[in-house]
């Protein structure tokens, strides 16, 4: 199955409120996503909200792609009761970018973008507590870049800590 | 002068965990008292990090199965469940009619398992010793299915991508209805114990309070959410494996207290029966595995698929890039979001209820860490 | 009524009429079928058929020969690639012959994967549990122990 465009009210709604700032309305599997501009997500955040009733966010996650020059996707994956309905908000950015946060909308993106930040190193702008959460404070890199291997993190703890080479 | 005050006395941080028996694991909470009086929590999470979505991106999609297992250890079938339903949906397959009722049987004994140790942990915390024993000998009989079904009792590993790997054993369909007809009597017997309980209500009665905007706020789901009074539960909301088929109730709450959310757990386990009587009832025959190619290599593209974990929405979000490794697997997982809620539900609170607190959010930290 | 109430709860105090009734309870747990504390190692505990404890390499029980055929699907499987496959090829027969095998039991999770992997079911999980060693090198398990399975120490009662 391939993407196909995603249209529909909501999506025509979107479409006048921001235009140019979107770029890519689609559906894949029956999940229907956005992608956006950087600066334009706090807005369609905002406006989904409280317009659309999309009252819960389910989730903020980022992938990264090292060879692509906008190298980090950031997802946001919000939810309507009101609709029962999914939809995912993408948008690209390159290595530096600071996003905004999100906290002011729905204070659950709190954690999450915490999260993102200890994994991918994407730090977001205006996010009150923007420090490491999963990992201890002292930690150097960010685990879940592509860049990262486990067998070198391995072999770099146990040098360090055993004295000894890795087995892996 | 800060006017609310009521003992005059200067700030007190008081440190809670890691090593804390009511924490439920590795929880760290700092807490900032007034007296008695918490006037602000931060949680330290972490210890437990294993890297759960780093190992996928260097394993193939059926090695990375069992180490879902691993995240929400009490409830580990509702975590294979939702990973196997993910990797299905991005390869287009179908699961046989059979598969799906039994994954549905075994996904409602865990929950009933998870909601059991649940129950007894909370009241080992406020108090009452009794129920933990109780609660502990129902589970085993559970994990007893589990062991002569899949082989292990924990983390089992039940499900494989496109089915089953083990067709229901002889006495299965028996066993479960034993179990059933001998819970259900059983439930009546910890309602016995804790609902009239004065000590009980008092100490859970408005208690850890969230309406249902804060729950929405905070992306809190699961019984926490139904407890605020919102009929909402991704089995009804967008069934999966089948679950259009059965019957039952959402059960809901009024206030969204600790109390309440022990009435709406007492009430899903009974609804568990409900549906595992009704899918053994159904039980279809035939294949139990579907056309799964003997490589798994899903086409390029990403899915988000959720389901009605224990303790509340559990996603995966899998992004496949052609090979046979998952490009990026992210687990959206239940526990980690809702304690977020912990400081708003703490605030104001005593210390002795940030225990109860603690303990109705129904966290595990294997899935908060991961 | 109230009278007759009242004599009998005088009657339940002095008698100690709670304190039997509950010390009842207490004792007629004693009872064996109640009993749920299993005394191991006297008392084996029952192990479910499919239980997937310790790995065994099997053998044709008539020509002790291993029926392992080499093919490395098991190692491929492993999440943890705690398998080690080595053969040879026989130059008589064309076919590759088992060399070592080595299985390192302190990185098993026990999921199952290799079982279900190998065509001939030649390596399988075991309803033996107890894995206890002295050492970490007592975890890594050869093809001899593999065959033999685990031989933990017998205590006498």
């Amino acid at each position: 199955m391939a993407v196909t465009p995603w249209e529909d009210e909501l999506t025509r709604q979107l479409q006048e409120k921001f235009g140019e700032q979107i770029l890519e309305f689609s559906s894949y599997l029956g999940q229907n996503f956005l992608v956006a501009r950087p600066e334009a997500v706090i807005p369609i955040l905002e406006y989904l909200k409280a317009e659309a009733q999309f009252d819960y966010l389910v989730d903020v996650t980022a992938v990264d792609y090292p060879e692509r020059p906008e190298r980090f996707e950031l997802v946001y994956i919000l939810y309507s009761f009101e609709r029962n309905q999914r939809i995912r908000i993408k948008t690209r950015i390159p290595e530096g970018f600071r996003p905004a946060t999100a906290v002011p909308v729905y204070p659950t993106a709190n954690w999450l973008e915490r999260e993102v930040f200890d994994m991918f190193g994407i730090e977001f702008q205006g996010h009150p507590d923007m420090r490491r959460i999963l990992l201890p404070e002292d930690w150097t890199g960010h685990p879940l870049r592509k860049d990262v291997s486990i067998l070198d993190m391995d072999q770099r703890w146990v040098r360090q800590h055993l004295g000894i080479e890795s087995g892996q | 002068m800060p006017d609310s005050t009521f003992l005059d006395a200067t700030e007190l941080v008081l440190n809670m965990g890691p090593q804390h028996p009511s924490t439920h694991g590795v929880l760290r909470v700092i807490l900032k008292l007034d007296g008695e009086k918490v006037i602000g929590t931060e949680c330290v999470i972490g210890y437990l990090h294993r890297g759960i979505e780093k190992i996928a991106e260097n394993r193939t999609y059926a090695q990375f199965a069992p180490y879902v297992d691993r995240m929400d250890y009490v409830a580990a079938v509702s975590n294979g469940l939702g990973y196997c339903l993910a990797v299905e949906k991005l390869l287009g397959v179908e699961v046989p009619p059979r598969a799906q009722a039994v994954r549905v049987i075994l996904t409602e004994l865990n929950r009933i398992a998870s909601h059991l140790i649940w129950l007894g942990t909370h009241a080992l915390d406020v108090g009452a010793i009794t129920p933990l024993f109780y609660c502990m000998r129902e589970r085993e009989e559970i994990l007893n299915i589990f062991e002569k079904y899949c082989g292990a009792r924990l983390t089992t590993h039940a499900f494989r991508i496109g089915g089953l790997q083990y067709e229901t054993y002889d006495t299965f369909e028996q066993d479960v209805r034993a179990f059933c007809d001998m819970f259900l009597p059983k439930v009546d017997e910890y309602e016995e114990l804790l609902t009239g309980n004065r000590i009980w209500i008092g100490r859970l009665r408005n208690v850890g309070i969230l309406t249902a905007e804060e729950c929405k706020a905070y992306g809190v789901t699961g019984p926490l959410l139904r407890a605020a009074g919102v009929k909402w539960d991704l089995r009804k909301a967008q069934p999966y494996s089948g679950y259009e088929q059965y019957d039952f109730e959402i059960p809901t709450g009024t206030i969204g207290d600790s109390y309440d959310r022990y009435l709406v757990r007492i009430q899903e386990m009974r609804q568990s029966v409900r549906i595992i009587r009704q899918a053994l009832d159904g039980l279809p025959g035939g294949p139990i595995m579907g056309k799964v190619p003997k490589v798994i290599k899903p086409p390029v593209g990403e899915v988000y698929v959720s389901i009605e974990a224990p303790k509340g929405e559990l996603g995966y979000y899998i992004v496949s890039d052609g090979s046979t490794q998952p490009y990026r697997v992210r687990v959206r997982p239940p526990s980690f979001v809702n304690l977020q809620a912990l400081d708003k539900m703490c605030r104001g609170a005593l210390v002795a209820d940030v225990v109860v607190v603690i303990g109705t959010i129904d966290i595990v930290l294997g899935e908060v860490d991961r | 009524m109230k009278q007759g109430g009242a004599l009998r709860r005088f009657l339940r105090k002095v008698l100690f009429i709670d304190l039997i009734e509950g010390l009842w309870v207490t004792f007629r747990y004693q009872q064996p079928k109640y009993i749920y504390t299993e005394q191991y190692p006297a008392e084996r505990p029952k192990i479910a058929e499919r239980y997937r404890g310790a790995p065994r390499l099997n053998t044709n029980p008539e020509t002790g020969e291993t029926l392992c055929i080499a093919c490395n699907l098991c190692a491929l499987a492993c999440p943890e690639n705690l398998i080690v496959v080595d053969s040879e090829r026989d130059e008589k027969t064309r076919r590759k012959v088992l060399t070592t095998f080595t299985y390192d039991t302190s990185r098993c999770m026990f999921c199952g994967l290799c079982e279900d992997a190998c065509p001939v079911d030649a390596l399988e999980l075991t309803q033996d549990f107890e894995l206890a060693s002295y050492s970490r090198e007592g975890a890594i398990w050869d093809r001899q122990m593999l065959e033999e399975g685990p031989r933990p120490t017998k205590y006498a009662y």
